[in-house]
């Protein structure tokens, strides 16, 4: 019983709603256009740090939101204009590599007094301005049978909020994907060539693609942010990779799909977890082990998915980005 | 083959203008980006991200030919005047044997991705997989199988386990392909979702390991290394004898590609599969080989290092993986002579980077030469100019 409500908890914690956001920036990418964008940690690191620095140095909520868009546009910018005219797993080491180098930035002694390094930047830098616009009390609320604080770090307000944003980018995918714009990615999608014969400027449609996936994943990573703390090491390849496993489990070039996925995988992982922890014996699997295990277990679902369900829960298998 | 591209025909190995131009765009904006961060983060520091951005753009001017490099970096050491003499040359020394090592784990993802054309995400695991097989041959601490709660020793000395772990990490790659990889191939999946297939493979081991051999950094040997002081600079007994036994086994990957039958066939498979299949190559077979071959010289790369960096984690190989794709991509990918330079010029340029940036930094430099080599010939040095978009 600990063990499904533990997993419905995890199901709509704000971590959960951040990579589906995340999820859905990554979906503009693969799912949409077809782009192997393979370092989407990388936005959401920049994300983070352009909130988080921008807040510590006594910007307003909607100056700091502003500046992690900018900055992750950028960068989407930087990394778009000379890979997106190469073949796509070029685009997916420069990508994974630009992630790791931001990393690397990040965590380095050098930028110590900004991104405080590979502690990176505690939650009480950053969080009061988010949480002192919450309208609910300041205490712990239980809600059914789980209980959160109403304002501060991992909270009701942020739970509020962060699902509102999933539903926001959600409808905005929606919108776009069934507009004349998201028509031609889907085209880009399926053959670059007949679009760029039909006269249109693949190059650019691919960049606005890449840049706008970018922001939503920057978003994420501020929510996630919010949730957690700043830290570097969070945002390695694995995040990234995880993201992709909850995507394209969900189903890719999909509305629902991401936040499915997301809901589903973390779930699941939590469940993993539990029985493992409450079914097999330490002498096999000791509790230093079970994280291990469990991260095994991601690994094969994303490689059994890419092979039998390449389409995900929800997803339409003649809707594919896989057409190489 | 490979060595014929390298004088080539002057209309391919021409380098697209706009493309040095957006190269420079794209390199001054970093740098200033990094001053600005830099200077944002402490007045003080100032003067030396001057020098770091001064650094990583020497580092970029060395991805466009290995020979310049280390005239470069000597150039920009004279420039700076900071670090001595012989830390240049020990540093230069120690980026050889780096790269080196490095070679034997990027020829083997060069091998791979030339005859089936996957960029193998897993392969850094590979190299973690040979440390530490090795060190669970050789330790002499009890040690365990996942899942079976029996702990026994079995302390080897350190050269029988060593090949040991070789034999069974290349059985790995040999299991891997028979019953990962082949039939994929068979059932037509596209080479990008092979790709990801990789990436959940990659994801899978590195916890695997880590549930197998635990977190901790594991030394395969309690031995402390003689180092022989050569006037310039200084180098470990036994990284003599590893820089000796790379040397041999790309030695032998070399002779066995230039001058063997078999060899002949796996250049041939990696130049057109389909045409050597209709010329009597039983493609199959090649790459089978190729697969025990390139996770064979994966696990040596990674005993090898471990006994360089003196221990191994069970991530190692995962940070390694972006080194070797920036050295199999600066190679050209697909090259496995590209692999070798390619190698060498990342080891000089990560190791010789500490004299300027922080060695927290120095893998940050590997990857920030990847991604010029990708703006300004992402075919690489001894790669074909072909349509890569």
């Amino acid at each position: 019983m600990d063990i499904l409500l533990d997993s419905i908890n995890e199901m709509i914690a704000p971590a959960t709603a951040a990579f589906a956001l995340a999820a859905i920036g990554l979906n503009f990418h693969f799912g949409l256009t077809g782009l192997l964008n393979m370092g989407h940690a990388g936005f959401m690191l920049l994300g983070m740090y352009g909130y988080a620095i921008s807040t510590s140095r006594g910007a307003p909520i909607w100056l700091a939101l502003i500046i992690a868009i900018v900055v992750a546009a950028l960068f989407g910018l930087l990394l778009g204009w000379p890979t997106l005219k190469l073949r796509g797993d070029y685009l997916a080491i420069a990508t994974i590599s630009a992630a790791e180098l931001i990393r690397y930035l990040g965590r380095s002694n050098s930028l110590q007094s900004l991104t405080g390094g590979s502690t990176g930047i505690r939650g009480n830098d950053f969080k009061f301005t988010f949480e002192e616009l919450s309208p609910l009390p300041d205490e712990n609320i239980t809600f059914l049978f789980w209980t959160r604080h109403g304002s501060l770090s991992s909270s009701w307000w942020l739970v509020i909020v962060s699902w509102a944003a999933v539903a926001l980018f959600a409808l905005l995918y929606w919108q776009l994907a069934r507009s004349p714009w998201g028509r031609v990615l889907k085209g880009i999608r399926e053959d670059e060539d007949a679009v760029r014969a039909l006269g249109k400027n693949v190059y650019s449609y691919k960049m606005q693609a890449l840049v706008l996936g970018g922001v939503i994943g920057a978003l994420g990573g501020v929510l996630w942010a919010l949730g957690n703390s700043v830290q570097p090491d969070s945002m390695g390849r694995p995040t990234t990779f995880w993201i992709w496993t909850l995507l394209l489990l969900g189903g890719a070039a999909t509305v629902f799909g991401p936040i499915i996925g997301s809901m589903v995988f973390w779930m699941a992982l939590v469940a993993v977890k539990g029985i493992a922890g409450a079914l097999i014996p330490t002498s096999v699997l000791s509790p230093v082990e079970i994280e291990p295990f469990s991260l095994v277990l991601v690994g094969i679902t994303l490689m059994c998915l890419v092979v039998f369900r390449p389409q995900g829960i929800l997803g339409n298998k003649r809707e594919l980005a896989f057409n190489d | 083959m490979a060595q014929s591209n390298l004088g080539g025909d002057p209309l391919t190995n021409r380098v697209d203008r706009r493309v040095i131009h957006r190269a420079l765009v794209v390199l001054v904006v970093a740098a200033a980006a990094f001053f600005l961060l830099t200077a944002m983060g402490s007045p003080a520091l100032a003067d030396t991200a001057i020098a770091s951005s001064h650094a990583s753009a020497a580092a970029g001017d060395a991805s466009a030919t290995a020979t310049q490099t280390i005239s470069i970096h000597a150039e920009a050491a004279d420039a700076t005047t900071a670090p001595g003499d012989n830390r240049v040359i020990q540093q230069l020394v120690n980026g050889l044997v780096f790269g080196l090592l490095l070679a034997l784990a990027s020829v083997g993802l060069s091998l791979i991705y030339g005859t089936t054309g996957l960029s193998n995400f897993a392969h850094g695991e590979q190299v973690s997989l040979g440390a530490l097989l090795c060190f669970f041959f050789t330790t002499q601490q009890p040690v365990s199988l996942p899942l079976i709660p029996v702990e026994f020793t079995i302390g080897w000395p350190l050269v029988p386990s060593a090949i040991a772990a070789v034999a069974v990490a290349a059985g790995t790659g040999w299991l891997q392909d028979r019953f990962l990889w082949s039939p994929l191939r068979r059932r037509r999946v596209s080479i990008v979702q092979q790709m990801i297939v990789s990436i959940g493979l990659s994801l899978a081991l590195v916890n695997f390991i880590q549930w197998w051999f635990g977190a901790e950094r594991q030394r395969l040997t309690t031995s402390i290394d003689t180092r022989l002081d050569l006037g310039m600079f200084s180098i470990g007994q036994s990284t003599l004898w590893s820089l000796l036994i790379s040397l041999l086994c790309l030695g032998g990957v070399a002779f066995f590609l230039m001058r063997t039958r078999t060899g002949r066939a796996t250049r041939a498979v990696s130049d057109n599969p389909s045409l050597a299949s209709a010329s009597g190559i039983r493609v199959d077979k090649v790459v089978r080989l190729v697969w025990v071959l390139a996770t064979g010289l994966a696990a040596v790369g990674g005993i090898l290092l471990a006994l360089y960096d003196n221990a191994a984690a069970f991530d190692v190989g995962a940070r390694l993986l972006l080194l070797m794709f920036a050295a199999v991509t600066l190679g050209g990918l697909g090259h496995p002579f590209g692999a070798l330079v390619g190698s060498l010029v990342i080891g000089v340029a990560v190791e010789m980077s500490t004299l300027w940036v922080g060695t927290d930094l120095k893998y940050a430099v590997a990857l920030g030469i990847l991604i010029l080599v990708l703006l300004v010939r992402p075919q690489g040095i001894l790669g074909r100019a072909e349509r890569v978009g």
